[in-house]
């Protein structure tokens, strides 16, 4: 399946911002089922640098500056991206969740080495007993990891309301527990601590969706968001990715841009500005099938 | 000779008590007496005799005798005072430069014994900048299993950011510091590394300072190694890591301000290396290269030596809640445009974990066998350890892998409850990789000298090494840090503790006569300065300027009004109401606070130490100390201490009971002698380069000010008898004196506005500080080269033109029941142009850019 996908980010600023410094992690990065074919970076005014980069977990990222005042800051990326999707492994088949910490802890290769990383709390995804407690209702006993993980997700979307507007940044993830709501990168954020609990490793994916046309109905453009969800490592099977925020295994309708411990590693657009008072920003993205 | 006991004359006995005396002793008997610690004493043996390496410095203390030696400790201390040696306590509210504590009696380690160390040292810095190149490259240590990557990449010190990042000459950590203790089998042990902004070298060459001063005989004989050599080697190694092709690097020691605890040290060292000390609010990165901000624009930036952690570096790639960093600091390191002195994320190898492993690392990479051992440490993340540490919890100290929200102070498990205990165990169980545990050891003695008496104090050193072409270096000293009281086993600055200077003797006798002041290097280049003087230091020093004048303007007016308030012989001062008025105005006070109806009842003590208001002397004071704070590493020691004093008088004052008018009038005359002092040295012993001018700026612009205000309040309102007030005038001016040389005492309005408003040959004329403030602004840099004037110089040479041209018989003109309105329009005019120069100078050259803030990207 090949997409177009069009991020666009839109700073507006109260009052000048005289110089401004950003680190972007907008387009979409290889993966096993995924190949980005054509990607261009927008941003306007002119950068006085740009430069890419990659980063410690493999994410493509851009680093630019503006040194010349302005009072907005617009940032496209445009990617055209195949995405063929993984068959997802049996659930079934996979080992026993207690059994994976200790096959983690005996696989000194890079890629248990790498796995090791996404095993503890991280800023912005920690746990306590109540995380803890809800996640265990999942982990009988001798159940494959991936069967009890998927229960997982899906317990998450049956369990929490998606209410755009109802957390921020800096909501703890107790709030969102108590709450029982929030949105996409609470969820994933929320299943990462959960299965961090039980000493299994998970990491957080940033990317997009795309999100189905009604029936009868063209494609709505512009009105698909930010996606965020993670990835579950299972020894002997890699990566597997789960969106409690649909309930399901994502498969060819997920573009992965990048992935880390957390929201704080793969942030689309960061940045320091000096000036610029209070600030407006718009964000759209769109997916479409080319 | 036989051991004597006892204090003093032996008239009081104490046992067991060992005498300092090895030799005979003077008729009086033993000036001193200590009782060790009964473990081990770093000075006195099991024997209670001194040991061989003390007998000889020890004897020539002794010979000092009590009085000699407090009369020289008590110089020392005021020393340390003056010189504003101070170390900031967190969350003490007299915590903000408190003196920094300091024994006179200084610890010796045996030459040969500091030999291994040194070597020890030294292996071990090798060692961990390996572990710290690999660990932010190819991770061979956590695929070939050395390492536990569940206890490496659990650490928030493992900058992600920063791996992969090829650095200069691949050195990681340019210095490092290792805290010290006496290990019960003889030897010396590590506690613990510090790797990421190692502090306390400053303090350890000031507190040498302080002792070769106080014990110029003792130390001489005792042929100590000099610092100055390890700092030269410091230096040159931040030199080497500057991009190929400069020829006069800059090199800046970046300080997180005024409130970090050993501010004092970055200021000290910045001196003392000859480098610029900035904050990061100094620093802006423009295609990934960094620059400082000054006055003549930015300037080029290749090394920076930061006191700064970790994570607080960057905003943009670090913590973005960081408002002490400099965002785009990561890239600039990343395309090596910069180097970072120690190189970002080398706080990693801090954890206590490590030192588990640092025994097995050091055979694997150094092929060699670990030379200076660890305290024994546990990391609980290891099953065999973890259940060792369980079964003998109670003679452990547990310690947190590293900082973080789960973090706490070192527990010392002995000391704590049945429950508290419990709960441990369990957290240890729930999370055993987040767990060090180290065996509490006894730490050794040391004699203090308190009020008059040896006392023994538990001690640890903390010792610095530093790159050098050859591997690393040991500093040939250090910082011997000391408990508080003697039951104390925790020994830290922020707990109260206090320091000693450490002396490693020469082997063979032979003292390096390396001098401690400033090399006349090969690099005498860097050390130049010039119009590259940082923005914000010239606004501090603007601000000093304008502080100390307006500290002086107050301490002048009072003095004149004290004088006369306090004079027995005269009942009638018709000019004190003026006088006070005066006051009111120039401090900004509304009409009526002080002259109003309740004047009978005003206490005039409370002007000079009232914390209230603003404008008051006292909080002048402070504000301008503040503002000298800031800059101290610009300011000559003669000057900060002056400053300092200025600023302790006052507050002792506002401190004193029954503080009255008389003590009042003889503080104004010692403050006037030091902001005399003060004066002098800007003027002859400061570089007259931007810095001072915009101290001086400062100063004229407030004078400017305030003479308008003085001259517009005392002589525009016609008063029948001018006399009095014209002569009070006059001496609040200082420039009585030339007044009656010039005329010989008829005291008329025509001839005293000539002296203090056109006279341009008076310097507390308003001419003359309008012609002072236009030749400054003349010689400012400009980055703007339009033709138009700026601002700053119009306001100015349109003051001077008016000045020039008034005519002082017209101004004096009186009108009748109007005063004189001629004066009043003029000084009006001056009085409102002064403050609107202190602005257009601000935004011209001081406004710091606004403030800076982080955007995630999510609404």
């Amino acid at each position: 399946m090949r997409y177009r996908v069009t991020h666009t980010t839109t700073y507006t600023y109260e009052e000048a911002v005289s110089v401004s410094h950003n680190e972007a992690r907008i387009t979409p990065r290889r993966t096993l089922g995924q190949n980005p074919q054509r990607t261009q970076l927008l941003v306007d005014p002119m950068p006085a640098a740009l430069i890419a980069d990659t980063d410690y977990f493999g994410n493509t990222t851009h680093f630019f500056s503006l040194e010349e005042s302005h009072e907005r800051l617009t940032v496209t990326a445009v990617s055209d991206v195949d995405v063929d999707g993984i068959p997802t492994p049996a659930p079934g088949l996979t080992p026993a969740w207690e059994s994976v910490p200790e096959l983690i802890r005996r696989d000194r290769t890079r890629a248990g080495n790498d796995a090791v990383g996404y095993v503890f709390p991280s800023p912005l995804s920690r746990y306590d007993a109540e995380i803890r407690a809800y996640a265990e209702e999942s982990f009988a006993p001798g159940r494959p990891v991936l069967d009890a993980a998927v229960d997982l997700t899906r317990r998450i979307y049956q369990d929490f309301a998606y209410v755009p507007g109802s957390t921020s940044i800096s909501t703890p993830l107790s709030s969102v527990m108590r709450a029982r709501r929030g949105v996409c990168q609470d969820f994933a954020h929320l299943q990462i601590a959960m299965l961090r609990s039980l000493g299994l490793p998970a990491r957080y994916v940033s990317g997009y969706l795309r999100t189905l046309p009604a029936p009868g109905r063209p494609r709505l453009t512009g009105s698909d968001a930010s996606h965020a969800w993670l990835s579950l490592y299972c020894p002997g099977f890699g990566y597997i990715d789960l969106d409690p925020t649909n309930g399901t295994i994502p498969n060819d309708e997920h573009v992965t841009v990048a992935w880390g411990r957390d929201f704080g590693d793969v942030s689309p657009l960061k940045g320091v500005i000096l000036g610029g008072g209070a600030h407006d920003l718009r964000v759209s993205v769109d997916v479409a099938a080319a | 000779m036989s051991d004597s006991y006892g204090i003093g004359n032996g008239s009081e006995r104490l046992t067991p008590v060992s005498s300092l005396s090895v030799m005979d002793r003077s008729p009086g008997g033993s000036p001193f007496a200590y009782v060790p610690d009964a473990s081990r004493d770093e000075v006195f043996g099991p024997d209670g005799l001194p040991r061989a390496h003390c007998r000889d410095w020890l004897r020539d203390i002794e010979m000092l005798g009590v009085e000699d030696m407090q009369r020289r400790w008590d110089h020392a201390r005021r020393l340390i005072r003056d010189n504003g040696v101070t170390y900031n306590v967190y969350g003490d509210p007299r915590g903000m430069d408190r003196p920094w504590e300091l024994d006179p009696i200084p610890l010796v380690v045996d030459a040969p014994e500091w030999t291994d160390i040194a070597r020890g040292l030294e292996q071990r810095a090798t060692l961990l900048n390996c572990i710290l190149l690999d660990i932010y490259g190819e991770q061979k240590l956590l695929t070939r299993g050395l390492l536990p990557p569940e206890l490496v990449l659990a650490l928030p010190g493992f900058l992600r950011p920063m791996h992969g990042v090829k650095l200069p000459r691949g050195i990681a950590l340019h210095m490092a510091a290792s805290d010290l203790a006496r290990a019960p089998g003889g030897g010396f042990w590590v506690l613990s590394d510090r790797t990421q902004t190692p502090s306390g070298a400053g303090y350890a060459l000031e507190n040498r300072i302080v002792i070769s001063r106080t014990l110029p005989g003792v130390f001489h004989d005792a042929r100590v190694q000099r610092l100055a050599s390890y700092f030269r080697t410091l230096r040159d190694t931040l030199l080497s890591l500057a991009p190929r092709g400069r020829e006069s690097p800059r090199i800046v020691l970046l300080t997180p301000g005024p409130h970090n605890e050993t501010y004092f040290e970055h200021a000290y060292l910045a001196r003392y290396l000859g480098f610029a000390l900035v904050e990061g609010a100094d620093l802006t990165v423009r295609d990934r290269q960094v620059y400082v901000k000054t006055l003549g624009g930015l300037e080029r930036v290749d090394v920076i030596l930061r006191r700064l952690d970790d994570a607080f570096c960057d905003p943009l790639s670090l913590r973005s809640d960081s408002s002490l960093g400099v965002a785009g600091l990561v890239h600039a390191v990343r395309a090596g445009k910069v180097a970072v002195a120690n190189a970002l994320g080398s706080g990693l190898v801090e954890t206590p974990a490590l030192l588990a492993f640092l025994p097995k690392l050091c055979r694997e990479l150094l092929g060699e066998d670990l030379l200076l051992p660890s305290v024994p440490t546990y990391w609980c993340g290891d099953p065999e350890a973890r259940s060792y540490v369980l079964d003998h919890l109670d003679a452990m100290v547990i310690k947190t892998t590293a900082w973080g929200p789960e973090a706490f102070e070192p527990m010392f498990v002995g000391g704590l409850s049945s429950s508290e205990r419990s709960d441990l165990r369990a957290r240890i169980k729930t999370r055993p990789e987040a767990f060090v545990a180290q065996e509490s050891v006894p730490l050794s003695t040391a004699p203090v000298w308190t009020k008059g008496r040896l006392q023994p104090r538990h001690i640890t050193i903390r010792a610095y090494v530093t790159h050098s072409p050859r591997g690393y270096e040991t500093m040939p000293g250090g910082l011997t840090r000391v408990s508080a009281t003697q039951d104390s086993l925790v020994v830290t600055m922020q707990r109260g503790g206090g320091s000693k200077d450490l002396w490693i003797r020469a082997e063979n006798n032979e003292v390096n006569p390396v001098t401690l002041l400033r090399q006349p290097s090969q690099h005498a280049e860097v050390l130049r300065s010039g119009g590259d003087l940082p923005s914000r230091v010239a606004d501090n020093m603007f601000w000093l300027g304008r502080y100390l004048e307006r500290a002086e303007n107050a301490v002048r007016l009072l003095r004149a009004l004290f004088a006369r308030l306090t004079d027995e012989t005269t009942t009638d001062v018709p000019e004190l109401t003026q006088l006070l008025h005066a006051l009111e105005v120039t401090s900004d006070l509304e009409t009526g606070s002080i002259t109003g109806p309740e004047v009978a009842n005003m206490d005039p003590v409370q002007l000079v130490v009232a914390e209230r208001p603003q404008s008051s002397l006292r909080a002048t004071v402070i504000a301008a100390h503040r503002s000298a704070s800031v800059v101290r590493d610009r300011l000559s020691s003669d000057t900060w201490r002056i400053i300092g004093q200025v600023q302790r008088m006052v507050i002792e004052a506002s401190g004193t009971p029954n503080f009255r008018l008389s003590d009042a009038f003889d503080l104004l005359g010692q403050l006037l002698v030091h902001f005399s002092a003060l004066s002098g040295l800007a003027h002859e012993n400061m570089t007259h380069g931007p810095g001072w001018r915009f101290a001086d700026m400062g100063r004229r612009v407030e004078r400017l000010h305030h003479t308008a205000r003085l001259l517009r309040t005392l002589l525009v309102p016609v008063d029948a008898d001018d006399a009095p007030t014209l002569e009070a005038l006059l001496e609040i001016a200082d420039s009585a004196i030339t007044y009656r040389t010039r005329y010989l005492g008829m005291l008329q309005v025509p001839l005293v506005l000539d002296l203090l408003l056109t006279d341009e040959s008076n310097p507390r004329s308003i001419g003359f500080q309008l012609a002072a403030l236009g030749a400054h602004i003349e010689r400012l840099p400009r980055a703007d080269r339009s033709p138009r004037l700026p601002e700053e110089a119009r306001i100015t040479l349109s003051a001077i033109a008016k000045t020039r041209l008034a005519d002082v018989n017209v101004l004096a003109a009186a009108d009748a029941g109007n005063g004189r309105p001629a004066l009043d329009a003029l000084l009006a005019e001056l009085e409102h142009e002064a403050p609107h120069l202190a602005e257009s100078l601000t935004r011209g050259y001081l406004s710091h850019a606004a403030p800076s803030q982080s955007l995630d990207g999510r609404s």
